[in-house]
């Protein structure tokens, strides 16, 4: 289930040949996750389409600058590093000129993306990912289901107790929270370049 | 009701985790569930290892503990809310819903009195037009104060799959092109139901639109727009992109202000995509199409050159180089037959323009010019040296270019003779379509079996106007000659089009064979 070298292989896909279609895959991939990441931020609603255009240009400018330096994520702390320099650039403009954004200048901003990345914005960029994910596979349960899920692991209250109050086995409750996790983690995982439990930067 | 299957099976674990196991199994699973602890961890384990639990765990607490700062008004929507009242609560995450459908129903309810409806954040204000590719809107975006127009993805594309991945990589990679004779790209919304793009609203016509009303325009309108079209197409063209459908409809003229926008990236190649690869037809016209396009050939970017060459031309003439009463006639003319001595249809085009457009309409694409940026180039240098001839040479590249036009002809002169001449048209036009006659062009559309005698022979027998004066073996009064070359030409026009309706049998033979 876990292929981390398709996430991978399509970041490396970005800088070959077949460029156009790697792009598309790329986007697809991406582009609502990234959604979620700037309005999390504090990009509003209606600003969101155009700040995430405008990190997916910079990250189509700057891919061919970008180089796997061989530690486990590092596409992972440049796309973080990226989106939140678009966003706080965003709401700078936002502060010193109130509704007067628009345009697409900001390619250039990815030079300024500092080389050592900042380990909060990559934090905020896994966590954001997990609220992501949940809540894209939120709608393929039941209310039932993501509720035992929900109390049992994120509330940490007993199977037994859990079982009683929302009338269920516990054995339902093993395989509906099981299965809710393997789905959280495939969706990560087709964003993330590495699974997450083989993050290796320190 | 109570099958006892003590045993442990881990296969059904893992099918349980893809939501595969029949209704019996997952009663029998869950009830070994309820007992058995080993198998309770190993569902875990298959599920995630433990650091992935924790992670997950961990984001989702400090989520509701709100140790998280977000955004500005968001909720999580994870959190179960009211556990009795469950079942039937919708719960369904709001932000990704896609907007509604397009036409009438995509637009959600105005909010303002001048709207007339709303998508996402812009008030739609009027349409703005439509056409086969989709509908052009003009709308407001209240926050960021400003016009925007919205260009939706006709209902008929946005059914195919491969309609909508085009138009969004497409738009993305037009997105990356920042130049003033490319209309920008704000956003893209490309999975909505209808994908859509907004641009910035600008006060402009298209070059179609000032072609009907005023037919050819002024040589230095020509050269100005051709520059700047030339220039929009080297920064596509820089980023690897193919226009594909440049024409007179998708270059913007901004008013009041000498500025000439390329725009319609995305769409054109999801338009091509979709109809003429896809099922084998073509929708809108394919008059300012390069032949390599018309066969269906891949195309490169001086494609987009040969195009540039056929909106010059009817900028020319006030016609496009190639027509016909039918889409694959038209492209039959593309592919196989040299347009119009531009010279035939208007005089005041100077021989180095037409030789110019001539090498940009070469049907091999190599024999065209290299590349955008240097058509741009000589262009620039074309309009210093109509503005001031004295002062700028043209570019001796171009200048090597006059004179080849086929047909030496002096000035329109005497347009006022025709009535003079107009009674020998009569007998020239016996003398014409009894060589076409003769020569079997029309038999094959009024053989009554239908049948194409001879295939592609026929097709090509009557070359169009431009010869049949220079064997008029009368040239003693150039007056005349010249008279007669016009009215020729008019006539043979109107050959053109009834040939090409005699003509419709044979090309839909011919689609089979193309």
């Amino acid at each position: 289930m876990d292929q981390p070298e398709t996430r991978h292989s399509l970041i490396v896909r970005l800088k070959g040949d077949d460029y156009e279609r790697a792009w598309f895959d790329f986007v697809a991939v991406y582009e609502p996750f990234l959604r979620h990441l700037v309005t999390r931020l504090g990009v509003p609603e209606r600003h969101a389409a155009d700040v995430v255009q405008q990190v997916l240009v910079a990250i189509a400018k700057s891919v061919d600058g970008w180089s796997d330096d061989g530690k486990a994520a590092s596409f992972r702390r440049w796309m973080a590093t990226v989106a939140r320099n678009i966003v706080i650039k965003f709401m700078n403009r936002e502060r010193r000129q109130p509704g007067a954004h628009g345009g697409t200048d900001l390619i250039t901003l990815l030079e300024q993306v500092p080389a050592a990345p900042d380990r909060a914005a990559v934090e905020r960029y896994e966590h954001e990912l997990i609220i992501w994910a949940a809540e894209q596979i939120r709608a393929e349960f039941v209310d039932t289901s993501w509720a035992a899920f929900w109390l049992t692991v994120i509330e940490g209250k007993s199977v037994k107790s859990v079982a009683a109050e929302l009338d269920i086995s516990c054995g339902s409750i093993y395989m509906s929270r099981s299965r809710i996790m393997a789905r959280i983690r495939k969706k990560v995982d087709e964003v993330l370049d590495q699974p997450l439990a083989t993050e290796g930067d320190g | 009701m109570k099958s006892s299957p003590a045993k442990c099976d881990q296969q059904l674990l893992r099918d349980s985790l893809d939501d595969v196991l029949s209704e019996q199994q997952e009663d029998w699973l869950e009830e070994h569930l309820e007992a058995c602890t080993a198998c309770q961890e190993v569902l875990a384990e298959l599920a995630s290892d433990a650091e992935g639990w924790s992670r997950v765990e961990s984001a989702l607490v400090s989520e509701v503990s709100g140790t998280t700062p977000l955004g500005r008004g968001m909720i999580s929507t994870l959190v179960p809310g009211n556990q009795r009242g469950l079942p039937g609560e919708s719960r369904i995450i709001g932000r990704d819903v896609l907007p509604a459908d397009f036409a009438v129903d995509f637009l959600e309810p105005a909010q303002e009195p001048d709207s007339i409806g709303r998508l996402n954040d812009i008030e739609i204000r009027s349409v703005i037009g439509h056409g086969g590719n989709g509908i052009v809107l003009k709308g407001f975006q209240k926050e960021l104060n400003r016009l925007v127009a919205v260009k939706v993805m006709a209902p008929q594309l946005a059914a195919s799959a491969e309609a909508r991945k085009r138009f969004a990589r497409e738009a993305q990679a037009t997105a990356a092109i920042v130049h003033p004779n490319v209309m920008p790209v704000l956003t893209v919304h490309s999975q909505s139901q209808l994908p859509y793009l907004v641009m910035p609203y600008v006060d402009c016509e298209s070059l179609q639109q000032r072609l009907d009303r005023e037919g050819s325009l002024p040589i230095l309108d020509v050269l100005r727009i051709g520059h700047q079209v030339a220039r929009g197409l080297a920064a596509a063209h820089a980023q690897g992109l193919v226009h594909r459908d440049v024409k007179p409809a998708n270059i913007l003229l901004e008013r009041n202000v000498d500025r000439v926008m390329l725009t319609d990236f995305g769409l054109a190649r999801a338009m091509d995509d979709a109809t003429l690869t896809g099922t084998g037809l073509i929708a809108g016209t394919p008059q300012y199409m390069s032949p390599e396009q018309a066969r269906g050939d891949s195309v490169c970017l001086r494609s987009d050159l040969f195009s540039l060459g056929s909106v010059m031309y009817a900028m020319c003439t006030g016609r496009p180089p190639f027509r016909a009463q039918t889409s694959y006639g038209i492209l039959r003319r593309v592919i196989d037959d040299p347009q119009r001595p531009i010279g035939d249809l208007n005089a005041d085009v100077p021989d180095w323009l037409e030789g110019f457009i001539d090498r940009l309409l070469a049907k091999e694409s190599a024999s065209r010019f290299g590349c955008a940026d240097d058509v741009a180039s000589m262009l620039q240098r074309c309009i210093a040296h109509v503005q001031q001839p004295s002062n700028n040479r043209l570019p001796e590249a171009v200048q090597a270019l006059a004179g080849r036009r086929s047909v030496s002809r002096p000035p329109s002169v005497l347009v006022n003779l025709r009535g003079y001449v107009l009674p020998l048209i009569g007998v020239l036009a016996v003398v014409v379509l009894g060589a076409i006659g003769a020569s079997g062009v029309l038999e094959p559309a009024v053989d009554p079996a239908g049948g194409v005698p001879g295939g592609d022979a026929p097709r090509k027998t009557v070359e169009p106007s431009a010869a049949v004066p220079l064997e008029m073996p009368s040239q003693r009064n150039e007056v005349w000659h010249d008279g007669v070359s016009e009215e020729l030409s008019s006539l043979a026009a109107e050959l053109d089009a009834l040939l090409d309706a005699l003509e419709t049998n044979v090309d839909m033979d011919h689609q089979t064979r193309n």
